[in-house]
């Protein structure tokens, strides 16, 4: 790593110690932004920002903030024209003359080239200089107000221009535009301090058609006519600090609902959705008196809004007295499935507003901090109104996720420290990317950190009760809010920061507990414990001797050390034990309160405190035990392996009343297909008083089951006599009853059932045909004209279960797949899926949900040979203009295709699509799929694989996704997938040179290269002299008398540096010790901040120096700042030096006046 | 007679090559032998010793073109007053019409030199066979005039109830609603696809499952969420009925009826105020939301024009 982390990591050291500290030498305490046009037609907005800051140090000569593809004409301070340079390193991480392809070296570069220009190390792309004149008034930190006059055209990323192409003006058209992003991405629309950390209070102004609304955070104070009345002028205060990162907007021709119950609530919508706007938001208001009450705070914005817009980049995006949702949440009272899980979204986007919003965070190593926070409150609203059930069930789904992704990955970081930024300290070194900044992480690493962030809160709060946990909350809210209402008082707005310091200190404050070492174990490290149990009843001692194996080797896991409790259902009760898990014990003896059984009819006490009957009469006679549990209450975050005898685990499923137990013995007893386990997945099945979750599982369990015992299998196919019980006449079993959707627990089994039937399978592993009779009459007899709710979801799983039934083709000689040899079930399982895809053309369904289905059913039966394989129809529903959800489907069938068919075609058509597509979630979801399911991986040979591919990818990653943070990643995920770490397998060798394997440290030298070159590689690889001038080179960024203390493990353990000398060896010329030297005074060429740093510590009040601002005006004007004219220059002095290298973080530059003279 | 001289124009010509018995054709037959005549004999009043038959049909072509079109003009004239029987100043208005100079006719039909055809041999007007009657046609009511038309046979109007024992048999019922539904709904997408595009999952077979190929919308999300008028006239028929048991589903409870659309009114009413006269006062200050205030106009451009 090349040490750019310096900045930071010293900055976090002392955050640590005491309060916050601003990276910056100013301080920001109001903004103005003002965007005056808005031309929907063009996509371009112009306007103006104004930063109202004050110096902290007495020579402030320069003034770094952010800002992307902005096109800034003109800024001035304090009504002075002030010269200023752009430069953005991450426009292209490594240049394109750099014929490196490994990913290990784009990784550094780009983690670089986003430190280069981060907020929270007091960079920025945007580097002002304070005219002279000024520099009296600078040093007697009076107040500056910079103002900048901005336009944007056609933004690729930060704000989203939705247009659709019909007749009629904008509004008509339901044309609209929204702020959109990952993490702190506001500098992509404004010029600003894009960080979370700086706090200033905010005035914006938006001028729109007069048909349009403009919403964004804050107090709308007036909304005034322009002199030609046909546009509006809305003008909002934002008293509250906030970060510019939380700063947000929506223009469009919203509907407007005011929330019948909460006043100071609106609502928007576009055209014509306002009746499914009211329905979705009715509900908004429990949610804010449920937060209110936990929290006991009020909301801290005097108003709050949702917009809901299209093509949104998320679900859910929490700004600042604001939220913008996805349209597509919006729904009708006749929705079953949706309704959830909008009301979830709703619910994760106001627990945000308190934490990530109001309150924000000191640096990205406190994120999880919010996340947690807001995940666990978002959690204790799920408990209270989904129930307790539905709460445990999501914890344990989500603990799932988080350790599956642990280990296939090797773990998640909560709280990095980065320390010296040596590459040794480098805790995610197991990671293909930088977890040092939000903008290098992978999407679904950000995903899994959000969710182990909450899941450590619970644990937090399993250590130091509820109570406490909401009067630290309530502390840090009520800190925020004092802070926030000190106008004047800036240095106080850091209150409304949380760290992660801070927050520890507040809750040994509180709750006087030490939690350090729960801390330390999931917070400060990654990892997650992986336990293996068994036990054996030892009779004469009356004691369960229980076995607790760790296995803490593998990537991703780590020691657990500490309590675990385990919990034994005896004969006589349940019994909680505390075993202490320390280094070498394995075995507990666990002390058994049961003698064996008895013959005496009793009832069974269980944890709760029920007593039930069971039939004891499968258990083993000697022994007392019911069923064992390893660490019910999830207080680790682990994954167990329990051994225990299939009867135990029928006791556990059909007695044990937590739902997460019943889950996991749903599992364990797939391993065990016997009547017994049938009978007791038959019985869960009609429990009406068991959650439904636990009903469904069991129905793929079942069919499961039936599938291993098919031999033995007596009696009508699983669950098919079940669900003629639930839900067909009594008259005429073989038809269903017509839809009544009022119960929802039964809905959602009458929904899953067929789906798990139709993966029964008979002797010759065929869907029997009973089956399939079976589903094709429900649908058949489906009828929905006297229920309430829509059956669109239930029909959607009628076709999923049809998909379910379909197996291979038995194909002769591989024969074409024509309609002759149709096999006749998939004849009539096409008829249907005809009949309901040419429906939805008719009479669509919500979301398209069945459109879907019969799209993936489609895909399966290709798959299986039933229809030839062909990937055009999919490609036509891929199409813009298609519903969002329907074009992922296509996709998803495209990126499948492109692996069977090993088509390059179509891979090249998805990565067209990837640049070109309009939509960005679509684009994302694109990456993401090829990702999961990709045409080849690292480890396989494939005609795909070839060196065109490789670049092409690597240019997606290196320039084609600069706008947008999250599907940069995305490409680098992919590449990841595709090549690995290493220089691709199908590359040829370089020319001249080195391969490098990088991590085992290796160099293998191309055997073409005659051995000279090879020695002298080596002389100068251990040449001290010349490495301590190349680090200096790569940090142009490092105040450059740093050079001389470069810290050599640094410069070893670099790969940017060794590939470095890989550039130096495709030299022709001979190499020698000058040559390097030569090299890094060219180096100051290509970065001219460094030279920026030097100049203002030795000559700053020259005349010298006035000359410079002139000349770089005039620069200015030239090129104002297009980057294809930057290019062309940047290339041209390339070309006059002696040789071409690239250094990471140097960036696309414009050349510094200093050196052109 | 101008009435009748317009039929036959258009079956004249069929009707003499058919040699046909239809008593109907023998009408016109004789009418347009008299026409012969009439051209002949003019001819022979002009001089003309001899013609060719195909110059006399030509002729009685344009005649009989000619004396149709003045009946058909005249019947327009007539009708035009309301009345249904053509007068004398019709026919004379739709001579003017013509460009015939009227005044010139009692002279012309008083020369010496004409001729005098005997009159066509009386045949029985055609009877144009009834339609289907069924029943008797219903007199007028008093309040309308005789001379209007009659009343339609009673058979286009008038509704029989039958009565057939409704089929009560539950899975027969089911079953037939089922298939009548795949048919309704198979003959309408089979329709569909082929009239439109459409897409086909074989390369060699593109009729036995046609897919109606896929057309993107330019606003895709409306018809994705907004519910289709079915299903909206469903929930309407469904929601006042039987659908009160709804309180144990205490997860998803759903809110709907009557305290939503009472907000909902609540609501518009205020936007409604609101947009017609600014802020008055009364209820709607209770809510009291930027987003409802009006627009205000512009100050400065004001001030300037006081100034």
């Amino acid at each position: 790593m090349p040490p750019t982390g310096i900045e930071p990591s010293r900055m976090n050291r002392k955050k640590g110690d005491k309060g916050f500290e601003s990276p910056r030498p100013y301080k920001l305490t109001h903004q103005v932004v003002c965007i005056n046009n808005i031309n929907f037609q063009r996509k371009s907005v112009v306007g103006f920002v104004e930063l109202t800051i004050f110096p902290t140090v007495a020579n402030l000569n320069r003034i770094k903030l952010n800002s992307k593809q902005c096109r800034i004409y003109r800024v001035r301070i304090n009504d002075l024209e002030a010269a200023f340079i752009y430069n953005d390193p991450t426009l292209e991480v490594c240049h394109s003359e750099s014929k490196q392809r490994n990913l290990n070296y784009f990784s550094n570069a780009y983690a670089a080239a986003v430190s280069a220009v981060d907020p929270d190390a007091g960079n920025g792309e945007l580097c002002i200089k304070v005219p002279s004149e000024l520099w009296k008034h600078v040093d007697e930190l009076k107040v500056l107000k910079i103002h900048i006059n901005f336009s944007l055209d056609q933004p690729k990323g930060g704000l989203h221009f939705v247009v659709p192409s019909v007749e009629g003006s904008m509004a008509e058209r339901g044309a609209h535009v929204f702020s959109c992003g990952y993490q702190n991405s506001t500098r992509f629309w404004f010029p600003c301090v894009d960080s979370y950390s700086e706090l200033c209070t905010w005035k914006l102004e938006f001028t729109v058609d007069a048909a349009m609304v403009a919403v964004s955070n804050g107090d709308l104070v007036e909304t005034v006519y322009t002199h030609d009345m046909r546009k509006k002028t809305f003008h909002y205060m934002l008293t509250i600090p906030t970060a510019a990162s939380n700063i947000s907007l929506a223009i469009g021709p919203f509907e407007v609902l005011v929330d019948p119950y909460m006043h100071e609530v609106t609502h928007f919508c576009l055209p014509q959705l306002l009746p499914l706007l009211k329905h979705t938001t009715s509900y908004l208001h429990e949610v804010f008196e449920f937060y209110e009450e936990i929290l006991t705070c009020r909301y801290p914005y005097s108003c709050f809004k949702t917009v809901f817009i299209d093509e949104a980049y998320v679900e859910v995006a929490a700004y600042a007295s604001m939220s913008i949702f996805s349209t597509n949440l919006l729904h009708s009272a006749m929705i079953i499935d949706e309704t959830p899980l909008t009301r979830r979204c709703l619910a994760q986007a106001l627990a945000q507003q308190f934490f990530g919003c109001f309150i924000s965070r000191m640096s990205w190593s406190d994120e999880w901090v919010l996340k947690g926070i807001s995940g666990y409150i978002y959690g204790l609203w799920m408990k209270k109104t989904f129930g307790v059930n539905e709460y445990r069930h999501w914890i344990k789904e989500e603990l799932d996720k988080i350790v599956a992704y642990e280990l296939k990955t090797g773990g998640v970081l909560l709280h990095p420290i980065f320390g010296g930024g040596k590459e040794k300290d480098n805790p995610a070194s197991h990671l293909h990317f930088s977890i040092k900044h939000p903008h290098t992480l992978s999407w679904e690493y950000y995903t899994m950190f959000q969710c182990k962030a909450h899941l450590v809160m619970r644990l937090i709060e399993n250590r130091i009760s509820m109570e406490f946990m909401l009067q630290v909350f309530n502390k840090l809210l009520s800190l925020a809010s004092t802070a926030s209402s000190q106008k004047f008082q800036s240095h106080m707005w850091s209150q409304m920061l949380v760290s992660t310091y801070g927050f520890l200190k507040s809750i040994s404050n509180v709750s006087g507990k030490d939690i350090q070492p729960l801390i330390k174990q999931w917070v400060d490290q990654s990892g997650v414990v992986k336990f293996y149990g068994s036990f054996a009843f030892n009779r004469k001692r009356n004691v369960l001797e229980l076995e607790i194996k760790q296995d803490y080797t593998s990537p991703g896991t780590q020691k657990y050390v500490g309590p675990l409790k385990v919990t034994v259902q005896e004969l006589d009760g349940s019994f909680n034990h505390t075993l202490q898990i320390e280094e070498n014990s394995l075995k507990h003896d666990i002390p058994c309160h049961s003698k064996s059984r008895r013959n005496k009819k009793k009832k069974i006490p269980l944890m709760n405190g029920e007593e039930v009957d069971m039939d004891l009469s499968a258990m083993d006679a000697d022994s007392p035990l019911l069923w064992i549990r390893i660490d019910p209450d999830m207080s680790v975050l682990r994954k167990v392996e329990f051994e225990q005898a299939d009867f135990m685990w029928q006791y556990e499923l059909r007695y044990e009343r937590d739902v997460v137990a019943q889950q996991e013995s749903i599992l364990a007893l797939e391993k065990f297909p016997t009547p017994a386990s049938r009978l007791a997945l038959t019985d869960i099945l009609e429990q009406e008083q068991c959650f439904y979750r636990v009903r469904m599982s069991a129905c793929f369990c079942l069919a499961k089951i039936a599938n291993s015992m098919v031999s033995t299998w007596t009696g009508p196919p699983a669950m098919k006599s079940l669900f003629t019980r639930m839900f067909c006449c009594k008259t005429c079993p073989n038809i269903v009853r017509t839809n009544n959707f009022m119960s929802f627990q039964s809905y959602f089994l009458q929904k899953t059932m067929p789906v798990a039937m139709a993966l029964l399978r008979d002797v010759h592993n065929l869907c029997p045909k009973e089956v399939l009779t079976f589903i094709l009459d429900l649908i058949k007899y489906n009828d929905n004209r006297k229920n309430k709710f829509s059956d669109n979801y239930y029909r959607a799983e009628m076709i999923d279960a049809l998909a379910n039934s379909v197996t291979p083709a038995v194909s002769v000689n591989n024969e074409v797949r024509t309609l002759d040899n149709l096999n006749p079930d998939v004849r009539l399982i096409l008829e249907e899926i005809t009949r309901f895809l040419n429906m939805e053309k008719l009479l669509p369904s919500y979301r398209h949900t069945i459109t879907v289905s019969c799209l993936r059913a489609i895909r399966v039966l290709q798959k299986n040979g039933h229809v030839p394989s062909d990937s055009s129809l999919f490609k036509s529903y891929a199409e813009y203009g298609h519903f969002v959800d329907i074009r992922i489907a296509a996709l998803e069938a495209v990126v499948d295709y492109t692996k069977v068919d090993r088509s390059y075609e179509e891979l090249q058509w998805l990565l067209n699509m990837i640049q070109t597509d309009p939509v960005p979630y679509v684009r994302h979801k694109i990456l993401n799929m090829l990702t999961k399911n990709p045409p080849f991986t690292k480890t396989m040979e494939s005609p795909l694989c070839n060196e065109a591919l490789v670049d092409q990818l690597w240019k997606l990653m290196n320039s084609g996704t600069a706008h947008d943070w999250r599907l940069r990643c995305g490409a680098v995920d992919l590449y990841f997938t595709l090549f690995g770490l290493s220089r691709p397998s199908c590359l040829p060798l370089p020319e001249l040179g080195l391969v490098l394997n990088l991590k085992e440290k290796k160099a293998v030298l191309n055997p073409t290269i005659i051995p000279e070159a090879g020695a002298s590689n080596q002389e100068s690889l251990s040449n001290p002299g010349c490495h301590a001038q190349l680090a200096g080179f790569q940090n142009p960024f490092s105040s450059s008398q740093d050079e001389e203390e470069v810290d050599m493990d640094t410069v070893h353990d670099s790969q940017a540096f060794i590939s470095h000398h890989l550039n130096m060896l495709e030299r022709p010329s001979t190499p020698g010790k000058e040559q390097p030297l030569e090299m890094s005074v060219h180096s100051m060429v290509a970065a001219p901040l460094s030279v920026f740093a030097k100049e203002s510590t030795s000559s700053r009040h020259s005349e010298h120096h006035h000359h410079h601002h002139h000349e770089h005006k005039k620069k200015k004007k030239k090129h104002k700042h297009k980057h294809k004219h930057k290019h062309k220059h940047d290339s041209k002095d390339k070309d006059k030096e002696p040789f071409a290298f690239s250094s990471p973080a140097s960036g696309r530059s414009v050349r510094s006046p200093s050196l052109s003279d | 007679m101008a009435d009748t001289a317009a039929g036959p124009g258009g079956s004249g010509t069929r009707s003499g090559s058919k040699q046909s018995t239809n008593p109907a054709d023998n009408y016109h037959l004789a009418r347009r032998r008299t026409l012969q005549v009439v051209v002949s004999s003019l001819l022979t009043e002009a001089g003309f010793e001899s013609a060719e038959k195909a110059s006399v049909e030509t002729l009685t072509e344009m005649l009989q073109s000619y004396i149709s079109e003045i009946g058909r003009s005249a019947k327009s004239y007539c009708e035009h007053t309301a009345r249904t029987q053509p007068t004398l100043s019709d026919i004379v208005v739709t001579l003017v019409e013509m460009g015939f100079n009227v005044d010139t006719l009692p002279a012309y039909a008083k020369r010496s030199q004409r001729m005098v055809i005997t009159a066509p041999p009386v045949t029985n007007q055609p009877v144009t066979p009834k339609a289907l009657t069924a029943g008797q046609n219903r007199p007028h009511p008093p309040h309308i005039p005789s001379h209007f038309p009659e009343f339609p046979d009673p058979h286009t109007y008038i509704k029989t109830p039958t009565y057939r024992e409704p089929v009560s048999d539950y899975q027969v019922l089911r079953e037939k609603a089922a298939s009548q539904r795949r048919d309704v709904e198979r003959a309408l997408t089979r329709f569909m696809a082929k009239t439109g595009e459409t897409q086909s999952l074989f390369k060699d077979d593109v009729s036995t499952f046609p897919l109606i190929a896929a057309r993107p919308f330019t606003i895709p999300y409306l018809t994705a969420l907004l519910p289709s008028e079915l299903e909206i006239q469903q929930m309407e028929e469904t929601d006042s009925s039987e659908q009160d048991e709804q309180t144990d589903t205490e997860n998803l409870a759903l809110h709907i009826s009557t305290e939503d659309s009472g907000a909902e009114k609540e609501n518009a009413s205020v936007l409604q105020q609101n947009s017609l006269s600014g802020s008055r006062n009364g209820e709607e200050s209770v809510i009291d939301n930027p987003y409802l205030r009006p627009v205000k106009k512009p100050k400065i451009r004001r001030k300037k024009s006081l100034s």
